[in-house]
């Protein structure tokens, strides 16, 4: 049963004509349309929630043309009173779009994707990174995520290496599956849940006092959705930012300096949805020291990596350069010489519209170590 | 020229603009339509707030076109020309009255996609920018530099610069940097019939008519500005604030007009009447007194402030108010644009309206009062409730806005209700000295109004319409003209 909210109503009646916060919508300044602003994706959820009106194909793609990254909640100056939120009226009407059988074709495919082969793009599942390792139990577990499971191995393989380095004993997940997050945000929440609890099952058989996450969709998955969904996780969940942290505070990583100039891309759901700005930062200025630099937008107003941008138009998303361009010109901006990014799909975006270096944390902690 | 969406006409049209704009940005999709048909205009709203059950429609565009420059927004116009099909520019759709509004169908251009800076030139102090720029990304460029146009309204989060040109926009600061107008070098303007022009490189010359005059405030009737030079500024060095309370707005104006006529050069004067203190600074603030509170504001050299600051107050104290300190000053400087956002912005189903105009010191309190009265004995369920936040050596500008809680169900009576309280509050402004706007436009919501107030040099603006325009395709139904 899909109930709109109280909350989702006054998001409704809040947004629908004010425009307040579009100059921070990344969807906006890809499409210039105004129905791929906050305010546009308002009036058309209110036409069909209040107004009586049926769902018609180009409003469901605007729902899915969402990036879901809050950037409209950090620039609303409303938010303190009313909580509006527009991410969570987006994936109400997602999940009410595919209750009534109305989901676009490729998000159709994209959910069978993942129920079948646990990943968004259908690829073999003999092709991930987890398809060859050994599972065992161990006090630690590394969960890496779709990304770096399928695309970005180089990720999971910094991290290995750091842990294999210090000696911790660690395991994955044998052909890693899904955390549900993407099932949930596209709208199929029933199906997410199913992978969720297979999830919480498998995390709870290694019998690990400690989940390190590379994917930024997965922490938020089992910090935020699993408890909400009953799924109750015995183990400590961290980033590996927060995990890398930890070694360092506790003196057993040490990393080289480095006089290169350093930057970070914040990630939207580590940074907006759980508070994770500053784990990052001190790793890398563990190394960096003063060569640390900001880009003009950072911490709350970060700009969107697109990590859930999944559909846009009706298809699989194919212009995250769009947004890779705007963040390497920021760090270009500040002449900075690396960006460290929290996400395969940050990496992946930014690294393709830019000649400076571009590397995941793990990465980079992995090449300062000692 | 109206098509329908079945006939192969409607095909042939659309495959010209996406020839000209490519195929991802025209767009003819529903849901466009839908939020192009709404802009910040309270009828529009209204009319999209009362649909349930309704049979009622809202005027929509056929074509969401983008382009990218001048030479295609130029292709884009001789196109409707061929065909005489309606233009309507839309930028930001922020415009609260309805200028945006494409009421005869045809083409929406949004300008958005003409949004590059091109030059920032810190020894003339210019910026060339694309019309089509959101102008707080503007500021945020500008900012990195040290820089600002000073241009400072609520609306630069979701304005273009384009809008702001379009309908005379202005903002915080302006009795001391000027409106929009002010700050405009030259012009790049693509003429109805499709022409690209240049307006002079400088605007204060000796050599005729300013070209740029034309076109500023003529809100997408008589072309389509592409580029703008504006003019810019280094952040100042002090930026400070003082609040006061005074007795009543009287005294308030008084020392408004004394700040500017003893050339103090404040950056702001905000005034707010007794019952916008009582509703709105409590509201925002959380200061509860009674009387007009006052916000005065100086920026640049840190010892020019603190002397613009030290005689500011002379005035005030000279005048009674009760000293607030520059804390809720500088209050009100961070919270300037939270007044704009819900829930503390009036809104639905609330009935609302803005009814600025501008008139002389010697005028300003009667416009105020008749219009306050106008307002409040024809229509007792209506709040009337005023600022005044923009002044000039000669006078100031009055913010005045009703609100009425339950306005008609009936979606017919309320707009009947909503035109007769304008109708009435301009018709009193003008009579004592004021006119229609001071900064938001004409639009649709004012055009009917709008020969009344010219009366008979209005033949002079539809003689230009006529000559620029030939075909009425530009922005129709808007500024007093017709289709």
């Amino acid at each position: 049963m899909t109930t709109i909210t109280q909350n989702n109503i006054d998001t409704l009646k809040a947004c629908r004509y004010c425009p307040m916060c579009r100059q921070s919508c990344p969807s906006e300044f890809i499409s210039y349309r105004e129905s791929d602003a906050p305010r546009g994706r308002a009036i058309l959820l209110h036409s069909v929630y209040q107004g009586g009106k049926e769902y018609e194909a180009s409003a469901v793609n605007a729902v899915y043309n969402c990036f879901l990254c809050g950037a409209c909640k950090s620039w609303c100056s409303g938010q303190e009173l009313g909580g509006y939120d527009i991410p969570e009226l987006v994936k109400f009407a997602r999940r009410d779009i595919v209750s009534k059988g109305l989901a676009p074709q490729v998000v159709q495919q994209m959910k069978d994707s993942l129920v079948a082969n646990e990943n968004t793009r259908g690829l073999y599942r003999k092709l991930a990174y987890t398809s060859s390792v050994v599972e065992k139990t161990a006090d630690l577990l590394y969960i890496l995520g779709e990304g770096a499971n399928y695309t970005h191995p180089e990720i999971a393989e910094s991290f290995i290496c750091i842990l294999g380095h210090q000696q911790i004993q660690y395991t994955l997940l044998k052909d890693e599956p899904t955390s549900g997050k993407e099932l949930d945000l596209l709208g199929y929440r029933k199906e997410a849940q199913e992978k969720a609890k297979n999830m919480a099952g498998r995390i709870m058989a290694t019998g690990c006092k400690t989940i390190v996450v590379s994917d930024p969709l997965v922490y938020d998955a089992l910090k935020n959705d699993y408890p909400a969904w009953g799924l109750k996780l015995e183990s400590e969940v961290l980033h590996v930012s927060e995990y890398l942290l930890s070694l360092i505070r506790s003196g057993k990583l040490k990393l080289k300096p480095t006089k290169i100039k350093v930057t970070l891309a914040d990630s939207e759901f580590l940074g907006r949805n759980n508070g994770i700005y500053e784990a990052p930062r001190e790793v890398i200025r563990a190394s960096t020291g003063d060569n640390f630099a900001e880009m003009q937008w950072n911490h709350e107003y970060l700009q969107s990596a697109g990590e859930a941008a999944f559909t846009f138009d009706g298809n699989l998303f194919d212009r995250g350069k769009e947004l890779g361009r705007k963040i390497s010109q920021k760090a270009e901006d500040i002449k900075a010489e690396t960006i460290v990014t929290l996400s395969a799909t940050a990496k992946n975006n930014i690294s393709a519209t830019t000649g400076l270096k571009v590397m995941d944390i793990a990465e980079f902690a992995a090449k300062q170590m000692f | 020229m109206k098509l329908s969406q079945n006939s192969y006409m409607f095909d042939m049209v659309l495959f010209e603009l996406q020839d000209i704009a490519g195929k991802d940005y025209v767009s003819i999709k529903a849901s466009d339509k839908e939020v192009y048909s709404i802009d910040y205009f309270w009828v529009s709203e209204m009319w999209h707030d009362r649909q349930a059950g309704r049979d009622i429609t809202r005027p929509s565009a056929d074509f969401i076109v983008h382009p990218k420059n001048a030479e295609e927004v130029a292709k884009v116009l001789k196109v409707a020309n061929n065909y005489k099909i309606p233009v309507t520019t839309w930028g930001g759709g922020s415009g609260s009255q309805g200028g945006a509004l494409p009421v005869f169908g045809g083409i929406i251009l949004d300008t958005k996609r003409l949004d590059k800076i091109y030059k920032i030139d810190e020894q003339a102090m210019t910026v060339e920018v694309g019309t089509g720029i959101i102008h707080q990304t503007l500021e945020w460029e500008l900012e990195q530099k040290g820089l600002s146009t000073m241009h400072d309204p609520a609306s630069s989060r979701c304005a273009t610069v384009g809008g702001f040109i379009a309908h005379r926009g202005t903002g915080v600061l302006s009795t001391k940097y000027g409106k929009i107008e002010d700050m405009i070098v030259n012009m790049e303007v693509v003429l109805p019939t499709g022409e690209i022009i240049n307006t002079l490189p400088v605007p204060k010359t000796a050599c005729g008519p300013d070209l740029n005059q034309i076109f500023i405030g003529s809100e997408g009737t008589l072309g389509i500005v592409t580029k703008v030079t504006l003019t810019i500024h280094r952040l100042p060095e002090s930026r400070k604030f003082r609040a006061f309370i005074f007795k009543d707005l009287s005294t308030g104006l008084r020392v408004g007009q004394r700040l500017i006529s003893e050339n103090l050069q404040p950056s702001v004067i905000r005034l707010y009447s007794e019952n916008e203190t009582k509703e709105l600074i409590k509201k925002v603030l959380g200061i509860e007194k009674a009387g007009a509170y006052l916000v005065y504001g100086f920026d640049g050299k840190q010892e020019m402030v603190e002397l613009q600051m030290k005689y500011a107050k002379a005035i005030a104290d000279e005048e009674e108010g009760e000293d607030l300190g520059t804390d809720l000053g500088d209050e009100w400087w961070k919270n300037r644009y939270k007044f704009f956002f819900p829930p503390y912005m009036f809104h639905l189903p609330q009935c609302f309206g803005t009814l600025d105009t501008v008139a002389t010191f010697s005028n300003i309190e009667n416009v105020y009062n008749a219009m306050k009265e106008v307002v409040e004995t024809r229509y007792p369920m209506a709040r009337f409730i005023g600022h005044f936040s923009h002044w000039f050596p000669w006078g100031a500008m009055l913010y005045a806005r009703f609100i009425i809680e339950t306005p008609p169900e009936d979606p017919h009576e309320a707009i009947y209700l909503h035109n007769s309280i304008w109708n009435d509050a301009l018709r009193a402004a003008m009579k004592a000295g004021g006119v229609l706007n001071e900064h938001h436009g004409i639009g649709l919501k004012l055009s009917r109004l709008t020969p009344e107030l010219y009366g008979n040099s209005f033949q002079i603006i539809k003689n230009l319409k006529k000559s620029l325009d030939p075909n009425s395709i530009m922005n129709p139904g808007k500024l007093g003209f017709g289709v």
